[in-house]
């Protein structure tokens, strides 16, 4: 046996490996076309902003200006606006999921404005629904603020009494310029980051079946037999993978680019480095697990439990890591999607180069490396009698 | 009940507790994952960092930014350099107040005060919401307005903090049972595949469907024993209100259980080996979960593929739970939801026993 590595023996191994794949077709055409798949339809598919909420209206003023207040609500096309059932409650549709919100005339409504002592309509909100609360709370300054400016003026006010919405903010007008995605694009934000949910978890479950697939077949032995070290084996099972999910992410970005056409500012050679070493990441993850496991259902329930839920949730895909405790927000620097995510919005949208990414770069070779050198350490400590 | 089934399910349920990795995975890992996303995801966007570039001597526009960072929604970073975009290109700000040239003071004195805010908006949503908030400042900055108009009473019904916990306990539970059952379920049957025991149990004195029963139920059991486990921990660990009756959460988790270890097992008849199986269930886990409601919004997805969210057992479960443990369940939204979940657990098992019995002849 001569030296720890040698390229021989690994590529022999990666090569054993490549005909695994090529074996399963199934697998092989899964393991390819599924993110694009899946990025093409969720991609067209997501879409943040809430329309047409079927709003309950209770309207006991029953005067020209509580029904233009509610026009406005109606015309904002935010709000769909539909009576009570007749006989029940107001809010009895929003216990039966028809209704995610009310909006209450209170009587007296149009006496309040016209004698400038003011009006207020309430507004009931369905909280258990989160995607869509934090929607309509946003929209709500908004909406309320063309009410006043055109409500008011039918009431019958003391014309000094109207504010117009300019004015609403004290002399002050606020000009927001959003930069890097100057509409809200939000396709320019969802396509990439579900390609590295996407990605990243397939990357995990590529990996984490190879050797523990080996030890239930009991082939593993007859592969220890052999003068290949555990680091060659390793490196002959990243290998192949790593190719196939490149060739993967490599059809994403195509249909990024040319079936989104989502903008990229970026260096295309920084991109590939960052796409591989987070490639590598994921795959090193699922070969320590499945090293750790040597059993495929539990290295498959193990990925699945590491990879799936927290790069939905806390790769700051939709929930930003910002806004996270500080505890938490630590422990996400262990998960490879949130250090791509930033580099792939960096690289996309901002045209960051390597100076402005030397964070995730750098985590991205510490994870890869860590979980590299943990893999073959628990490796050998398996070999040892 | 037959003795050799019973005996045969008496194995299925040893085999699957048998590792005691296996067991903290299926107990321990589901009340640590609730405890994580419950504890770290929250709807609010916090910590944005805000940098204001301003004269010293400017007042009102120093009273602007105290405002901004007394909100409690911004950070304050210190405004280096002269050009504002740059401390954002950086990637040391997430938003920047620019005043106009001469001071806010000034201009505002002159009635044309003019703000404005660069947003960095790679991430299209955290965008929208940094401009929400900031309208929201500003309407409050002014002098009061003098004649009242009209003013909005807005009142969050069951959940009036909008205390995150509330509804991302629910959704992460299904979530969380959702995943487990699929994935042990799909790698059962193709596990005796790959290894050659199917053959045995073939052999065995049992009929297909009481091998599907046998193969089956015990994972019934098991995913029913997590969902008391996670919501126990939700309730215990979040204070999450439970309104409705413990029945009705019952039998949605027992409905829901039946759906998802119809479907890992649908697969599992599919799937040729363990791969095969890792791949279908995560076909069929990644849109699940995606188009179960928890992320984003399903109603204004276009209709084609609100048709396929209306096949996703989890999402109709994340409904149930929401509407029972934080409206006190409805009977309407119970009885329908529901019936939806027996349909579909009946479809995929009537199909999982014809695709079994054709690979049995």
């Amino acid at each position: 046996m001569s030296g720890l590595f040698s390229l021989v023996r690994a590529s022999a191994m990666a090569s054993k490996e490549v005909r695994h794949i090529l074996r399963d077709p199934f697998t092989l055409g899964l393991a390819i076309g599924l993110p694009v798949l899946l990025v093409v339809f969720f991609g067209a598919a997501i879409d943040f902003n809430v329309k047409d909420i079927v709003t309950v209206i209770h309207d006991a003023d029953r005067s020209r200006p509580s029904r233009e207040f509610a026009e406005v609500f109606a015309a904002s096309g935010y709000f769909r606006l539909e009576g009570p059932r007749p006989g029940d409650g107001i809010l009895s549709r929003l216990d039966a999921e028809e209704a995610g919100a009310a909006l209450i005339i209170p009587p007296g409504f149009a006496s309040g404005l016209r004698s400038g002592q003011g009006a207020a309509a309430q507004f009931v909100l369905d909280g258990a629904d989160n995607a869509r609360a934090a929607a309509i709370l946003s929209y709500l300054p908004g909406v309320l603020a063309s009410a006043n400016q055109r409500v008011l003026p039918l009431s019958g006010a003391m014309p000094e009494a109207l504010s117009p919405a300019s004015s609403l903010e004290g002399g002050l007008r606020l000009k927001t310029r959003f930069l890097y995605n100057h509409e809200l694009n939000s396709r320019w934000f969802t396509i990439p980051g579900l390609s590295v949910m996407v990605l990243g978890l397939l990357a995990i479950l590529l990996t984490a079946l190879t050797v523990a697939r080996e030890w239930e077949n009991g082939s593993m032995e007859l592969l220890l037999s052999t003068p290949v070290t555990p680091l060659e084996i390793i490196a002959g099972k990243l290998a192949p993978y790593l190719a196939l999910s490149a060739a993967a992410m490599a059809l994403l970005y195509l249909t990024a680019r040319l079936g989104f056409s989502v903008p990229f500012r970026g260096s295309h050679l920084l991109f590939a480095g960052v796409s591989l070493m987070f490639l590598l990441a994921s795959l090193s993850q699922g070969l320590l697990i499945s090293v750790a496991t040597r059993q495929q259902q539990l290295a498959m329930q193990l990925s699945m439990m590491t990879g799936l839920l927290p790069s939905l949730l806390l790769s700051g895909f939709i929930f930003p890591v910002e806004s996270m405790p500080v505890f938490f927000r630590c422990f996400t620097m262990l998960l490879p999607p949130r250090w791509f995510m930033t580099a792939c919005r960096g690289i996309f949208l901002k045209g960051a180069g390597p100076v402005e990414l030397a964070v995730p770069l750098l985590a991205l070779g510490l994870l890869s490396a860590l979980l590299i050198a943990a893999a073959a350490n628990r490796f050998k400590r398996d070999l040892e009698p | 009940m037959r003795r050799v089934l019973l005996a045969f399910l008496a194995k299925e349920l040893s085999q699957a507790l048998r590792d005691p990795r296996m067991r903290a995975l299926l107990f321990i890992a589901p009340i640590l994952q609730i405890t994580l996303f419950g504890c770290a995801i929250s709807t609010e966007i916090r910590n944005i960092r805000l940098a204001s570039f301003h004269a010293p001597d400017d007042a009102e526009a120093r009273r602007l930014t105290e405002r901004f960072l007394s909100s409690g929604w911004f950070l304050p970073v210190p405004a280096q350099g002269s050009d504002p975009a740059s401390l954002i290109d950086a990637g040391a700000a997430d938003a920047v107040l620019a005043f106009p040239a001469g001071g806010l003071t000034r201009a505002m004195g002159r009635g044309e005060g003019e703000v404005q805010l660069l947003v960095e908006a790679t991430n299209a949503t955290k965008a929208r919401a940094v401009e929400a908030y900031a309208r929201s400042i500003l309407g409050a900055a002014g002098p009061p307005r003098s004649g009242p108009g009209i003013g909005l009473d807005v009142r969050v019904l069951y959940n009036p903090s909008m205390e995150s916990s509330a509804f991302m306990v629910p959704g992460v539970m299904g979530m969380i049972i959702c995943l487990v059952t699929i994935v042990l379920t799909s790698m059962s049957l193709a596990r005796e595949k790959e290894t050659g025991t199917f053959e045995t149990i073939i052999a065995a004195p049992l009929g297909v469907g009481e091998i599907l029963l046998g193969k089956t139920v015990p994972f019934v059991l098991l995913g029913l024993a997590d969902c008391v486990l996670v919501l126990l921990a939700g309730t215990a660990l979040f204070s999450v209100p439970s309104r409705g009756p413990l029945w009705m959460l019952a039998l949605a988790s027992g409905v829901f259980v039946a759906t998802t270890v119809s479907v890992g097992t649908l697969i599992s008849t599919i799937a040729r080996n363990q791969s095969q199986a890792m791949l279908g269930s995560f076909m069929f886990l990644f849109p699940a979960n995606l188009l179960s409601g928890i992320m984003f919004p399903v109603e204004n997805m276009p209709i084609a593929v609100r048709w396929v969210a209306y096949l996703d057992p989890l999402k109709y479960f994340v409904t149930l739970v929401r509407n029972i443990m934080l409206k006190g369940g409805d009977p309407w939204v119970f009885a329908s939801n529901v019936a939806v979940l027996v349909v579909m657990a009946a479809g995929t098992a009537g199909l999982s026993y014809i695709r079994f019995r054709r690979t049995l002849e």
